[in-house]
């Protein structure tokens, strides 16, 4: 039985910022939810992005390698990344990876939209 | 099963199915067992995230994501320490690899996107490795030793 990981992906706006809200599990099953969701953002012209995480209790390596991919295309279209919600566990992960350095980490959306909204007046 | 040091206890075993999404369930059941342990929140964050780590491994690499293949999880406590072996069926041994490739070299297409296995388990427990699997496959082990907390430790 395959044990295919949860996760739900969707996309909304807020002050500018395309919000893109990850619930769930960030694994190798996510490629093409992500894909699609930042494709879609894109193609709508977003120049600012929020990945939004909620209730992820399982990120592993095949999910972040993901994200870096996401991160290629934000600096190839010249967009700015921020990433809020994850816990204080994956927040070390996304440091160790190296993440950090290329998108903004935030504790939460409210501080995040803050952030990118002082970003973009800058 | 795995050979007990001398003084470990063998505390429990686990056989998964060599697919993605069943490592999620040996994360879950070791965790519980470190959290009964004694292991405080963040060791067994460190923990599952490892162990996931090592069990994709056995699955993509080890068992080559092969049909109808399992890799085994077994746990050993001695002392402080709780060791977690993981069996795969060896497919493939692990002929060694290089230094990760940083981020910046992902992000110039230089290197692939994924490969951040390994150097997640080092950073997050004590003590990480293959080690010598008599009956053949890969045998990866990782330990973490549970840290006394300040206030007792000057009690």
């Amino acid at each position: 039985m395959m044990l295919e990981d949860e996760l739900h992906v969707s996309v909304r706006q807020r002050d500018g910022v395309a919000v893109i809200d990850l619930v769930g599990d960030v694994t190798t099953f996510a490629e093409e939810r992500i894909t699609n969701a930042y494709n879609q953002v894109t193609t709508e012209g977003a120049k600012q992005i929020l990945l939004n995480f909620r209730q992820n209790d399982y990120i592993n390596s095949a999910g972040i390698a993901i994200l870096i991919g996401v991160v290629t295309e934000v600096n190839r279209h010249s967009q700015r990344l921020a990433i809020s919600g994850l816990s204080q566990h994956f927040q070390k992960i996304f440091r160790m990876v190296g993440l950090a350095q290329y998108a903004e980490i935030y504790q939460d959306e409210d501080e995040a939209v803050r952030g990118l909204a002082v970003a973009a007046t800058a | 099963m795995i050979e007990r040091p001398h003084g470990a206890q063998h505390a429990f075993e686990l056989s998964i199915p060599s697919e993605f999404g069943y490592e999620k369930v040996a994360r879950e059941a070791v965790a519980a067992f470190a959290r009964k342990l004694g292991f405080d929140r963040e060791r067994v964050e460190d923990l599952k995230t490892a162990l996931g780590e090592a069990c994709i491994n056995a699955i993509e690499h080890g068992n080559q994501r092969g049909s109808g293949l399992r890799i085994d999880v077994c746990c050993l406590v001695e002392g402080d320490a709780l060791t977690v072996e993981v069996q795969d069926q060896g497919l493939q041994r692990f002929q060694g690899c290089g230094a990760p490739a940083s981020i910046d070299t992902k992000l110039l297409g230089a290197a692939p996107l994924r490969g951040m296995g390994l150097m997640l388990i080092r950073e997050l427990v004590d003590e990480s490795g293959f080690v010598d699997s008599p009956q053949g496959g890969n045998r990866f082990r990782l330990r973490i030793i549970r840290r006394v907390a300040a206030a007792h430790a000057s009690a």
